[in-house]
């Protein structure tokens, strides 16, 4: 591969010059390198570990830095080395130098690869949006974009990916997202038709995430019940997507599907993701408490997490104790951090569960109470709302008890052993099933490195293998005869 | 000049809907809707033509008559058509025109509208669109405390807000929501009370005299009895805790442990 030969001889030049940041430069060129050999091996793989090593020299990117890098890796003269170079700020003049002396140092050999330049606008892309310059960044990405529709590459599909998603961003960051909304549908509908799974998720995702902005629950909603299947081919696509879906199903009050989304959202992300997992754990405990249940203590003392979680742990205690006065005292005093999360309304939706587990907890601790009692302990306008609500908290199953309306008193049944019943089976069914179900997901998730089946056996090996196995059928028939 | 012969028309409309002659209204309203198709400015081309914005207006207002005369003449389909063909001169071109009177009255009337068909879901999908503002507005505020009291069982309130109802039109679907609320009161009632005189059965279920009471026992719930002067509840018989093993439950279940342990290589 001649190609390959011309690249060995780049890294000799590149280590001669001063400047103030070799290391970076030379990570650069060795991604780049990286990026190249998977180009050619169609590997999808090599490409992912480039843009793994990247993400770990974000920090160190410096505008003079990329410029070089883009000279090393772009034809001089090109379209794409002239637009990005003018995102890039003008340095000051000693750098300039140092940039000008490498550059007449390496021989220009260029490989006008597809992926280099895409890598490149991703790399220009990021040091924007690092850099806080987000109208800048916006331009560039539309450029990308527009640049992408003309490829159809799959080994870009990763590099397309990450160019979708900050996109999206930097959008995002400047209060524009519905602008980019047609765009995105139509980029998700040419990512369909390529068959290019990962930029179908991250296109998917940032949809959502979209409509989600904007609370249109309901587009949302009708988007993703028709796209096609979601395959989940990057675990971080996947935590987003179920943290999304299990939003929406929230809204639709559908709450154990929901529960089930968040809790899988949370658990799968990874432990770096703080303000992720934050959020998944602020709509989990809502949801739980929305079900009925009181989530328990070491949720809210999660590392890092505890001072995020405050306002819920004392929104969950107002629940667990059923006092509609500390309830409504802890909502208005946490007001702005709920509506900043978008959790006012079914903060709101709580209140119902308050009154609730009150009136649980008042039917377990006494046989007979009258009305005007309950009324008085769960804070309720009056002996009327009383009735009906204990009326109807009767026929959802919630409480056991009878009312007796001529002596306006409520009277609580007994409670049976609950071993007699087949409670427990059901209880342990539930954990046995998510155990099985995350044992064949594990399975499922292995993966093989993709050409190991193609390898044709040589003869000599298969013969070897035959061997074997005639060896291991005899001792097995030998075993079998010994023991009788 | 397209934008006065709509004009015309639409007078002519509002002088037959104040007279309530619903059926002139129905046909004018028809030919309008089939006049504003002429506009480009509309929905879904959204073009910018020089009149774009008093077209947006006029066709606002004939929308919002169209949801109103659905209302009067009880057409529960025809009002979500029209609500849906309404809805995006409310989101989407909002901002360019001034806002209109009738906005809050008319989403106050599609939640009551979804809470009435008991679709939550859509009810809570349509809240989380309104800002803040919207939710202080009495119409709104109105719907969303009477879906709490709903949601909480307190019936009496659903029914006294029946007199706070901030428009006529919203009478409608306060009466709807009362014989839903009705239903409802019987079905609890029947679980948590062993039996109810008369007397009380009666105020409960808001009727006005004995007789419509045992009308609508006789109809709805034959198997309550009606002696001695109260209404005695069937109490499901309290079966003995059946000691019978849900065996196909059991035998399903201990067939996928074996399946799945199976599996495991």
């Amino acid at each position: 591969m001649t190609q390959d030969v011309e690249m060995k001889e780049q890294p000799a030049p590149s280590n001669s010059f001063t400047s103030s940041s070799p290391s970076t430069l030379h990570h650069l060129k060795e991604i780049a390198s990286l990026i190249e050999i998977g180009a050619y091996d169609r590997e999808a793989r090599r490409v992912l570990r480039a843009i793994r090593l990247t993400m770990a020299l974000r920090r160190k990117l410096k505008a003079s830095v990329l410029s070089s890098f883009l000279s090393f890796a772009l034809a001089p003269g090109s379209e794409a080395l002239t637009r990005l170079s003018s995102y890039l700020p003008k340095e000051d003049e000693h750098e300039m130098e140092v940039d000008t002396a490498t550059t007449a140092a390496q021989p220009p050999a260029k490989h006008s690869l597809p992926e280099l330049e895409i890598y490149c606008y991703l790399l220009v892309l990021i040091f924007l949006i690092d850099q806080k310059k987000y109208d800048e960044a916006k331009a560039c990405s539309s450029a990308s974009i527009a640049r992408l529709k003309n490829l159809n590459r799959r080994t870009l599909d990763v590099l397309a990916a990450r160019l979708y998603f900050y996109y999206s961003l930097c959008y995002e960051l400047t209060g524009n997202l519905a602008e980019v909304r047609s765009n995105l549908l139509a980029l998700h509908r040419i990512a369909t038709l390529r068959h290019d799974e990962l930029g179908q998720e991250t296109l998917l995702n940032l949809l959502l995430r979209n409509y989600l902005h904007y609370n249109l629950y309901d587009q949302a909603e009708k988007l993703r019940s028709k796209a096609p299947r979601f395959e989940a081919h990057s675990n971080q696509q996947f935590c987003r997507y179920l943290f999304y879906l299990g939003k929406i199903r929230t809204i639709q009050l559908e709450y154990t599907d929901a529960k089930e989304c968040l809790l899988q959202a949370a658990r799968k992300a990874p432990v770096a993701a703080l303000g992720f997992r934050v959020q998944c754990n602020k709509w989990a405990i809502i949801v739980r408490l929305l079900l009925g249940e009181i989530p328990e203590r070491t949720v809210f003392m999660q590392k890092g997490m505890e001072k995020a979680l405050r306002p819920y742990f004392e929104l969950t205690n107002a629940v667990r104790i059923g006092d509609l006065e500390l309830f409504r005292s802890v909502a208005e005093k946490f007001l702005s951090t709920f509506s900043s999360d978008r959790t006012n309304n079914l903060i709101v939706r709580l209140r119902h569960n308050v009154i609730r587990t009150g009136l649980r907890n008042i039917s377990i601790s006494y046989s007979r109470i009258s009305l005007a009692d309950v009324a008085k302990k769960l804070t309720l306008d009056s002996v009327a709302d009383a009735e009906c609500i204990v009326a109807k908290a009767i026929r959802d199953g919630a409480i056991d008890a009878t009312l007796d309306h001529s002596n306006q008193c409520m009277l609580s049944k007994e409670t049976g052993d609950i071993y007699s019943t087949t409670e427990p089976q059901t209880a342990f069914n539930s954990r046995i099933a998510f155990c099985l179900n995350m044992h064949n997901e594990a399975v499922r998730a292995l993966r093989f490195p993709p050409n190991s089946h193609k390898e044709k056996e040589s003869a000599e090996k298969r013969r070897e293998r035959q061997q074997q196995e005639q060896e291991l059928a005899k001792h097995i028939a030998e075993e079998d005869d010994d023991e009788f | 000049m397209d934008l006065k012969e709509v004009s015309q028309q639409f007078e002519r409309f509002k002088a037959a809907f104040v007279k309530n002659d619903f059926d002139t209204c129905a046909n004018l309203l028809s030919q309008l809707k089939v006049l504003l198709t002429k506009f480009r400015s509309l929905p879904p081309l959204f073009e910018n033509t020089p009149n774009a914005v008093n077209e947006l207006l006029l066709a606002r207002e004939i929308y919002e008559h169209a949801v109103v005369l659905s209302v009067k003449i009880e057409d529960q389909d025809a009002f979500e058509r029209d609500f849906f063909q309404l809805k995006p001169y409310y989101t989407d071109v909002g901002s360019r025109l001034p806002p209109s009177k009738q906005e809050y009255l008319i989403l106050g009337l599609n939640l009551l509208r979804l809470l009435v068909q008991n679709r939550i879901a859509e009810f809570h999908t349509e809240l989380e669109l309104l800002s803040a503002t919207a939710l202080e507005n009495p119409c709104i505020k109105h719907a969303v405390e009477l879906e709490q009291s709903f949601m909480e069982g307190a019936y009496n309130r659903v029914l006294t807000a029946r007199q706070t109802a901030p428009h006529e039109t919203y009478v409608y679907f306060m009466d709807l929501l009362a014989k839903t609320v009705r239903d409802e009161i019987a079905g609890c009632s029947e679980k948590a009370y062993d039996y109810l005189s008369i007397n009380d059965a009666r105020q409960m279920l808001l009727f006005s005299s004995d007789q419509e009471l045992l009308e609508y026992v006789k109809e709805e719930h034959p198997e309550w009895e009606v002696k001695n002067g109260s209404v005695i509840f069937q109490k499901a018989k309290e079966s003995t805790p059946c000691k019978e093993i849900p065996s196909l439950q059991l035998i399903n279940q201990t067939l996928s442990y074996a399946r799945e342990l199976e599996r495991i290589v």
